[in-house]
């Protein structure tokens, strides 16, 4: 495999498929982007594969893997288009997917909606039998009713079962005998047992998101299968690998086993690409930021590594309603995401307060400016008033924005009702939309303990590099990034993503009766399903293990989780593992208590290929003279001065290594515009990346 | 002079006060010990500005400790010479009648200081589910239920008051959890206080007070603009509340009175106090107008001193709805939480569209459950239940919630692992909403029972049921059926709800909810709404045809149109 020199990333998003074709050889890549296929996704891959061949002819059997991210699986859930599911469950408990947690999410709205539950009532089975909390066997399996349920699941037409039992976290014999059986029986069902998805104690949640993974399963493994052989079809006998939410990548087989693994597929290769900045660069703190049309989702890389969490929700009812959609619990990266975009809405309160988002005009009917029929103002229409946004250069040129549509919009719903000017408006709405982000970015690294004054930001998305230096002012961030590529460059996160997977058992115990000798057996345990995960992908040395537990007071609700050291368990002293959940305690929230008995709780493995070697290739070293690169000048905000000033217009394609460019200035390239303000300095390295950092003398 | 806002900053620094609260109470889910805060966020985090005038609350809050707050924590604040605060005060307190309305709320409120003055305060209700004391819902006086704490200060100055902690772990059952829970108020108001300074700093502000003039400001006058929508005039509503086992009922008489942007609701001819604990105070009650007016006409802004200037109340003194010292007052969402229903009534003929029929979860169903392990460890546990939500003009009821209250489930395998108790059952009840054009929510049962094997505990386990709708159940609107009523079962008979009940090993007890009322004639349910609820079971086919007059074939699960048109013209 070795002697293949490309690699091919491929995202699949709501608007558009993404393309990177890296030679491994030359350091030399090229990319493509054409209109998602939703029908068929894999009509797309086909097409974006063949328009890469048009300036590489033949290069897919030298392609030694293909990395894909897909938002086919969110999609089904969101849009309720994945399989017919059944459930089995305890006897007594089929509601426990429809009862919830039955908080209210919003306590003052008593016309709120609740997710649906992806099950529904009359697909739900019962069996009798019984695990108590301590695992033991209160009630035998009844074999003979799982008979007569899968008779009726395969009567009521399903496609796919998920099996989750009462306390199986604790001890999964009966959900493995049903499942077995049900395979058994009925070969033809996709089954999903809970045990297996997620053996960790709380029904509901364990019940919603086996019932999830059930529920996109079918769809996920023809999608992928259909395009397995689609590419060899056409002449690719390479790996296929997908993204996994937690930044790391799996092969098709693992993918296809665990679909809930990949629901946040795409969004996660901008993080993982800013991982890899963060390391070649030698910088602490990245903040990663990606704003497309809808939503902006960013996160904090600190030392090269970004954070993962347990749990998040999809579907949401409300969509930035926090407790309105289902709650999913496996490994995704710690990204925050709001609903602010190019496409968010601005509008009058019933309190005369601007409001921008987080409702967006999307993509259809789209801000008013792309002349759509959209007649609420946008931050796109405000960027554009600004003089931040070419109306003749958007997208390249091939989409002309309708400037005096945006203005009389925004004149009529913003300025009017609010007795100011247009420009004043306009500089509200992308001020405000600064500060969204900003507000939330100020608590997302304030809660993993950063500092905004000692951070990159790092601009992703086509709206993104509009904003970042807004937005970096405003967190009071001394420097900002723009990699090459940014309006696609998430796609090269795909390359460095490590192949990886997470693991998790929960099994409570307390410290002082805990036997090590029986923890170390279950980190065994764990090591070798993950190894037997990780060797499908073909490669077998190497494997790394990373191992922590999470723990907390006897009696408390929560865990904090503790890292630890990769050796035999049982060679810990109980004194160490003590100290070092008291040390942690304190750090996190002010003081512990010695004297109070502590438990473990869950116990987390995470498997690890070595990281893959990338090469941003270099530009070439033929100097040229800002000059050439400069297009011309056009008057734009200065959030400075508060007024227009002349910004220089600056062609970024033909910016070369050790560039200059003094602020006030606007780059652009097809995806995307970098707005650089007269407070700010930009230089682009041998890389082609554009560094903005702020010179203090001027203004504030 | 008061430092102006224009109208971008405002919404932006507004934004960041409540990411501040909700941020200290997502630190509660961190920290907690009982699963009663942790699981079931049964607790409310807010802060002040210098005076003691509501700034924010939680997102995630329960409407009767939050509306509590808005009114007593200016009061605890004066408990103590302002100029005597010290940065690192922490005062503690649970008096019914200066806070929540029972013992088992508990608030600890810190100031907060920033350049060496007050800037603000921070406070949280925790709901303890043990706070010593006879825990039932008949006893006669507060001093039964409990430990009754006055505003004490827990630390001064940063040191703690090692002896009222003392005090308080020998006068409750479980003080591991009690203390542990304590802790994490204290550490709740401790994130609150350092966004806040961090805030401060960030924006250039010495003092929030102007910032919270101008919030108060807009959400009085936001608020006042939903309440000058509805007509003028004077509307009348008369309830009755059971009185559990043989007690009387309980008559709740109310007027509410719109004026213009005012808003007055008067209490006169509500029963007296009662002898078992029942009995709402001011504030309580309060909290549940609040929440009714709120909820139906401006649901959407956040809360604060301003949304409840325009709202006024009156009760007599010594009523149910306000009582007085030293009356019973530890189940008093039993009385509390149909305030919120009882004004709906009221205003139903008014704005038919913004109110809904009543529901299960009024008042909310809790059970106090406790004993010893097996080994004679001792455990203590609360859960709460809801029931159906009563239907809208265009919705159907919402199946079990806690309304008008609000909180989450205890998940089984948590109650399981917290407690010796095996749950057999959590499951909707078919048939029990309310009939109508829109359907009342289900209501949902829970049985438990007691283990005897090798695991039965020595003693019998102790479970106190503090909850209603037994007799009364929630009643459908304009046309609309009721709910089916709340049931207690012990072995499959009936028990009594209002006292303490003793489950011996091999015992099962089932809490049944209530459903929610319907709303509208459920013959002209649309005949598809009734298919898809006899598909999903939560309508049988019979009483689908005798209710809603709709006839569904059992082999194709069809509608025959034609004898479901016989069948409704018949009516």
């Amino acid at each position: 495999m070795k002697d293949r020199a490309f690699r091919l990333g491929c995202d699949i998003g709501g608007t558009f498929t993404d393309f990177v074709l890296v030679n491994d050889e030359t350091g030399t890549f090229s990319i493509y982007k054409c209109l998602t296929t939703p029908a068929d996704p894999s009509d797309a891959v086909e097409t974006g594969i063949r328009g890469l061949a048009e300036q590489t002819p033949g290069f897919l059997p030298d392609v030694a893997e293909i990395i894909h991210g897909t938002t086919l699986v969110i999609n089904a859930i969101i849009e309720r288009k994945g399989a017919r599911t059944g459930l089995i469950t305890t006897k007594g408990f089929k509601d426990v997917l429809e009862l919830g947690r039955e908080i209210r999410y919003d306590a003052y709205d008593i016309f709120a909606e609740y997710p649906k539950p992806l099950v529904p009532r009359s697909l739900r089975f019962e069996v009798t039998e019984r695990i108590a909390s301590d695992g033991r066997v209160l009630q035998p399996l009844d074999a003979d009713e799982v008979k007569q349920v899968v008779d009726e699941l395969l009567k009521a037409g399903v496609d796919s079962v998920a099996i989750s039992l009462i306390n199986s976290y604790e001890n999964p014999e009966h959900e493995e005998r049903v499942k077995a059986m049900v395979t058994d029986l009925a070969p033809e069902l996709s089954v999903s047992a809970s045990y297996e998805v997620l053996p960790q104690i709380r029904e509901y949640e364990r019940t919603c998101t086996t019932a999830t993974n059930a529920y996109v399963k079918p769809i996920t493994v023809k999608y992928l299968e259909k395009l397995y052989s689609r590419l060899q079809s056409i002449g690719f006998d390479g790996k296929l690998f997908i993204m996994l939410s937690s930044g790391s990548i799996t092969t098709v087989a693992t993918a296809c086993e665990f679909p809930v693994r990949i629901i946040e597929s795409g969004p996660t290769a901008a993080v993982i690409a800013s991982q890899h900045y963060g390391r070649m660069f030698s910088i602490k703190d990245i903040f990663c930021f990606d704003m497309g049309g809808t939503t902006a989702k960013s996160c904090l890389i600190q030392k090269g590594e970004a954070g993962l969490v347990s749990t998040f929700e999809v579907g949401r009812v409300q969509r930035f309603k926090k407790g309105s959609g289902l709650p999913i619990q496996v490994p995704v990266v710690d990204l925050m995401e709001i609903g602010a975009g190019g496409g968010s809405i601005a509008r009058i309160s019933k309190m005369g307060l601007l409001q921008v988002g987080p409702e967006s005009a999307g993509a259809d009917p789209g801000p008013v400016a792309y002349d759509l029929g959209g007649e609420d103002p946008t931050v796109t229409d405000a960027d554009l008033i600004l003089g931040y946004l070419d109306p003749d250069y958007f997208l390249g040129g091939t989409m002309p924005l309708n400037l005096e549509k945006a203005r009389t919009a925004i004149e009529v719903k913003i300025a009017k009702p609010l007795d100011t000017t247009v420009t004043e408006a306009a500089h509200g709405i992308h001020d405000l939309i600064n500060e969204t982000m900003a507000a939330a970015a100020k608590t997302h690294i304030a809660e993993k303990g950063g500092n905004p004054s000692s951070i990159t930001v790092a601009a992703f998305g086509g709206a993104g590099p509009v904003h970042a230096y807004g937005l970096a002012r405003k967190i009071g961030a001394p420097r900002l990034m723009v990699p090459p590529l940014a309006g696609v460059g998430s796609a090269l996160g795909f390359f460095t993503a490590p192949i990886a997977f997470d693991l998790v058992r929960s099994h409570r115990e307390s410290l002082d009766d805990a036997d090590f000798g029986q923890i170390e057996k279950l980190f065994s345990e764990l090591e070798r399903e993950a190894s037997a995960i990780l060797e499908q992908s073909g490669q077998t040395d190497g494997i790394a293990f990373a191992r922590s537990i999470e723990m907390r007071f006897v009696g408390q609700g929560a865990e904090t989780n503790l890292p630890i050291a990769n050796k035999d368990f049982s060679e810990w002293k109980k004194h160490e593992i003590r100290q070092l959940f008291d040390e942690t305690y304190q750090r996190l929230y002010g003081r512990t208590y010695p004297d109070t008995r502590v438990e473990f709780i869950t116990f987390r493995l995470r498997a690890g290929l070595p990281e893959r070697p990338f090469r941003i290739p270099r530009l070439s070293a033929t100097a040229g003279t800002l000059e050439d690169c400069i297009k011309g000048q056009r008057d734009a905000y200065s959030l400075v001065q508060r007024k227009y000033i002349p910004f220089t217009v600056v062609d970024r394609l033909k910016l070369f290594s050790g560039a200059r460019i003094d602020g006030p200035a606007i780059i652009e390239e097809k995806e995307s515009t970098i707005v650089v303000g007269e407070d700010a300095k930009a230089s682009v390295d041998d890389f082609g990346f554009v560094w903005i950092t702020f010179d203090k003398s001027v203004g504030t | 002079m008061q430092q102006k806002f224009d109208p971008i900053t405002l919404e932006i620094l507004w934004r960041r006060l409540i990411s501040i609260v909700d941020e200290a109470d997502a630190s509660v889910a961190r920290t907690a010990f009982s699963s009663l805060l942790r699981d079931a966020h049964d607790y409310t985090c807010m802060f002040t500005d210098s005076r003691g005038n509501e700034l924010v609350q939680g997102t995630f809050c329960t409407p009767g400790q939050a509306g509590a707050m808005a009114l007593g924590v200016k009061k605890i604040i004066r408990a103590f010479p302002y100029e005597e605060y010290k940065p690192g005060d922490v005062v503690i307190v649970n008096d019914p009648w200066l806070l929540a309305g029972h013992l088992n709320d508990v608030c600890v409120m810190s100031p907060i200081f920033y350049k060496d003055r007050i800037v603000a305060f921070t406070a949280c209700v925790f709901h303890h589910s043990d706070i010593g004391g006879r825990v039932a819902s008949d006893n006669r006086e507060v001093h039964e239920e409990g430990l009754f704490i006055p505003p004490l200060k827990l630390y001064t100055a940063g040191v703690p008051n090692e002896a009222l902690m003392n005090m308080i772990r020998w006068n409750v059952r479980t003080p591991e959890e009690v203390i542990g829970d304590i802790r994490s108020q204290v550490a709740s108001n401790h994130v609150c206080a350092q966004k806040v300074v961090e805030m401060l700093s960030d924006e250039g502000l010495d003092t929030l007070d102007d910032l919270a003039a101008e919030i108060i400001d807009r959400t009085e006058t936001s608020m006042r603009r939903a309440i000058s929508k509805i007509p003028d005039g004077r509307y009348p509503y008369k309830g009755v509340i059971e009185g559990a086992g043989l007690r009387d009922d309980i008559t709740i008489a109310l007027t509410v009175d719109v004026k213009g942007s005012d808003i007055h609701v008067d209490f006169d001819g509500t029963s007296p106090q009662v002898k078992w604990g029942v009995n709402v105070v001011y504030n309580f009650t309060y909290a549940y107008v609040f929440m009714a007016v709120k909820s139906a006409f401006d649901p959407d802004i956040p809360i604060n001193e301003g949304a409840i200037r325009p709202v006024k109340m009156t009760a007599p003194e010594g009523s149910v709805v306000n009582c007085t010292f030293p009356a019973a007052v530890a189940a008093r969402m039993q009385v509390g939480h149909f305030m919120t229903e009882m004004v709906f009534r009221a205003l139903a003929p008014a704005v038919p569209d913004r109110i809904i029929a009543g529901s299960g979860g009024t008042p909310a169903q809790t059970n106090i459950l406790y004993g010893q392990r097996h080994d004679g460890k001792p455990w203590f546990t609360m859960i709460i239940r809801g029931g159906g939500m009563g239907a809208g003009n265009s919705m159907d009821g919402h199946h079990c919630a806690i309304f008008p209250a609000n909180g989450a489930n205890t998940p089984v395998e948590i109650l399981e692992s917290d407690t010796p108790l095996i749950v057999e059952e959590r499951a909707l009840l078919p048939d029990s909403g309310g009939v109508g054009r829109k359907r009342g929510g289900l209501g949902r049962k829970m049985v438990i029972r007691v283990p005897n094997d090798e695991l039965a505990p020595p003693v019998p386990v102790t479970i106190a049921v503090q909850a209603g709708r037994f007799r009364y159940p929630p009643e459908g609107l304009f046309g609309g059926g009721n709910g089916a009523a709340a049931r207690f079962l012990k072995n499959h008979a009936p028990a009594d709800p209002s006292g303490l009940t003793f489950a011996d090993p091999g015992d099962r007890v089932a809490f049944y909810s209530a459903g929610g009322g319907g709303y509208g004639d459920p013959f002209e349910r649309d005949p598809e709404e009734v298919l898809e609820d006899v598909k999903n079971g939560y309508v049988t086919r019979d009483k689908a045809r005798e209710d809603y007059g709709v006839v569904i074939l059992p082999d194709t699960l069809a509608v025959d149109e034609a004898a479901t048109a016989a069948c409704r013209g018949k009516k």
